[in-house]
């Protein structure tokens, strides 16, 4: 049976946004403080800690999860992409480039929950309806705009490929 | 943060039950960890380890099963969501599995899962009663089963033993005419209200030959309304659509209604009364070949 | 606020109900969940440790009790304090017992009224309401199978 003990670290093989990370992290650790605190990736956030919100998205093999509930050993093997995955120096991607021309941003806080979960989305339906994407985006909270451009640019990102 | 635990990955039922025993109480089963891993970080639950049983083989199939859907313990919502099996054969629970909580919990969460957390606040606890739910319980010395209604004995309790583990839930698909549906009500992440409806009807008939009707979410636990089913027995669509109210407050008065942060009882009875006769009118509708695509806010009509 | 109240016909005459209740550690033993339950003053102060499941959540808290009213031999309250430090949850009862004569020998009225504060309240409401009249129906239970026998 395969075991960890308490207390003991076992090491765990990652693709994080396409370039795989060797850690050695604790049966106890979230993913959520790992990819922050040890990887430096900023962009998920801790904020409701209870995965409603969805401002700690990130997508394990492509498919959206709450990392500030997720085990990072449960990592191990797989491919976890951030918002800091999303494009490159050079070029934003489209759906990036969306939000900005949507006016789908304003405080930021959801937006790396956003673009990953509609990143998801459109990767399974490249062709949402309105009401798909409200649905699929029905766990990402937001303050600040009302979700309307949010939407719009989601749209308009399908649309537009 | 999490305080430490060690972290069991068992490939057999046996290995399971083996630390479950052993750790006692300081023992906690891990699947999706959507629920345990809440508790533990709100300083609700205490463990010195966690035992992981998606590494059993077998456990996440969903397929058909002499005459049932068989549904395995560490399928995800998500899984429940896409497969064939379930559209073939309980169309329904697709569709409400599509509703479970948000689109993350949807990926990780495991059917299991939820109904062994026993959350009052369960879509497919209450869904799964009208399909004459049965659970399968799996141990080192073997398995047995158990109705849905019998496993979950209250708020966050059920009647799984320690050396056990939830294997499966089992499903009576729905006889061929069947109308049925499931309303969700809430504007928390947890539903406030569900219901779901069958009407079963005989061949060529009008006439409602059976019926299932489970309240959920409003009390301890979800529950079947004996009284209310019976009341619909050898009812006419038209019968049906002139007397919904009847039976929604048969429905309301027999339900176990506590109240909490979603309602107080009384709100959640009188809740149980709207929806029931508009889940009542939805099915008939379907059963008369129409869908009427009724909308009301804050509702999941499946 | 959580409030319970019952009452119970005991087949047993007020006198003897009333020695049960007044050995105040004997019918502490009666609560379900309620273990340790010593003598600190005499007639005044005692001690007990109440344990509590709620599904996997598991609240265990040393209690402190108090003898706060007497009215020997119809009436007694106890007023209980104590925390549960791994949960943090603060506990604070109150119960009153009353005995009178009746047709069968006796009737009991119980008068629970407590607070739990803490994170425990995330169960909700009706869930600790519930567990409350479950220990509160077998303590008259237990306390009626004491004094019959």
């Amino acid at each position: 049976m395969n075991v960890i003990p308490i207390r003991s670290s076992c090491s765990i093989r990652v693709t994080v946004n396409g370039r795989p990370v060797e850690l050695d992290v604790r049966p106890e650790a979230l993913l959520l403080d790992v990819l922050r605190d040890r990887l430096q990736l900023k962009g998920a956030k801790r904020s409701c800690d209870m995965q409603v919100c969805g401002a700690c998205t990130v997508l394990l093999d492509g498919a959206p999860v709450s990392a500030c509930t997720f085990l990072a050993v449960e990592a191990d093997g797989r491919e976890i992409v951030t918002v800091e995955g999303l494009g490159t120096e050079e070029r934003l991607d489209p759906l990036q480039e969306a939000f900005i021309d949507h006016a789908a941003v304003q405080c930021g806080f959801c937006t790396a929950g956003m673009l990953l979960t509609a990143k998801a989305l459109l990767a399974e339906d490249p062709a949402p309806t309105r009401q798909r994407v409200v649905h699929y985006l029905r766990g990402n909270l937001c303050r600040c705009t009302g979700y309307r451009k949010i939407v719009e640019a989601i749209l308009a990102c399908a649309h537009e490929r | 943060m999490l305080r430490p635990f060690a972290l069991y990955r068992p490939s057999t039922v046996g290995e399971a039950a083996e630390v479950l025993v052993r750790e006692g109480p300081d023992a906690a089963l891990y699947a999706g960890g959507t629920e345990v891993l809440l508790i533990l970080k709100e300083g609700l639950l205490r463990v010195r380890s966690l035992v992981d049983v998606k590494r059993i083989p077998g456990l996440d199939e969903i397929r058909r099963d002499d005459g049932h859907l068989s549904i395995g313990a560490t399928a995800t919502h998500r899984a429940l969501e896409r497969a064939p099996a379930v559209h073939a054969h309980c169309p329904i629970v697709a569709g409400v599995a599509r509703h479970v909580a948000n689109i993350r919990v949807r990926t990780i969460g495991t059917v299991g899962g939820n109904l062994a957390f026993a959350d009052p606040h369960s879509d497919l606890a209450t869904l799964f009663l009208a399909f004459d739910g049965v659970v399968r319980l799996a141990s080192p010395s073997g398995e047995r089963d158990l109705p849905l209604a019998e496993f979950v004995r209250g708020p966050y309790e059920t009647a799984r033993r320690d050396d056990e583990i939830l294997a499966a839930v089992r499903l009576a698909p729905w006889p061929a005419g069947t109308a049925g549906a499931y309303v969700k009500f809430g504007v928390h992440e947890r539903p406030t209200l569900g219901v779901a409806v069958a009407l079963m009807r005989g061949a060529g008939g009008d006439a409602v030959t059976d019926a299932r009707l489970a309240v959920g979410c409003v009390g301890p636990r979800p529950q079947r309304l004996p009284e209310a089913e019976a009341r619909v027995r050898g009812w006419s669509l038209a019968d049906l659509a002139r007397h919904a109210g009847e039976v929604a407050a048969l429905a309301a008065r027999d339900v176990d209604a506590v109240g909490d942060l979603h309602g107080s009882a009384e709100y959640k009875r009188e809740m149980t009364r709207v929806f029931v006769q508009r889940i009542l009118l939805v099915a008939g509708a379907r059963a008369a070949g129409r869908d009427p695509h009724e909308r009301y806010p804050h509702t999941v009509i499946v | 606020m959580i409030r319970v109240t019952r009452d119970l016909d005991v087949g047993a005459t007020p006198e003897d109900l009333w020695a049960l209740l007044w050995d105040v550690p004997r019918m502490v033993g009666c609560v379900p969940g309620c273990v340790e339950a010593r003598e600190v003053e005499p007639n005044r102060r005692y001690e007990a440790r109440l344990t509590q499941r709620v599904g996997p959540i598991t609240l265990s808290v040393p209690l402190e009790v108090t003898v706060s009213k007497v009215a020997a031999p119809s009436g007694l309250t106890l007023e209980a304090k104590g925390r549960d430090r791994l949960l943090g949850a603060n506990v604070s009862l109150s119960v009153t017992l009353g005995v009178a004569p009746s047709d069968t020998g006796s009737r009991v009225r119980v008068e629970a009224e407590g607070r739990i504060l803490g994170k425990l309240g995330a169960l909700g409401h009706g869930v600790i309401q519930r567990k409350a009249e479950e220990v509160i129906d077998e303590f008259g239970a237990r306390l009626r199978r004491a004094v019959e026998r």
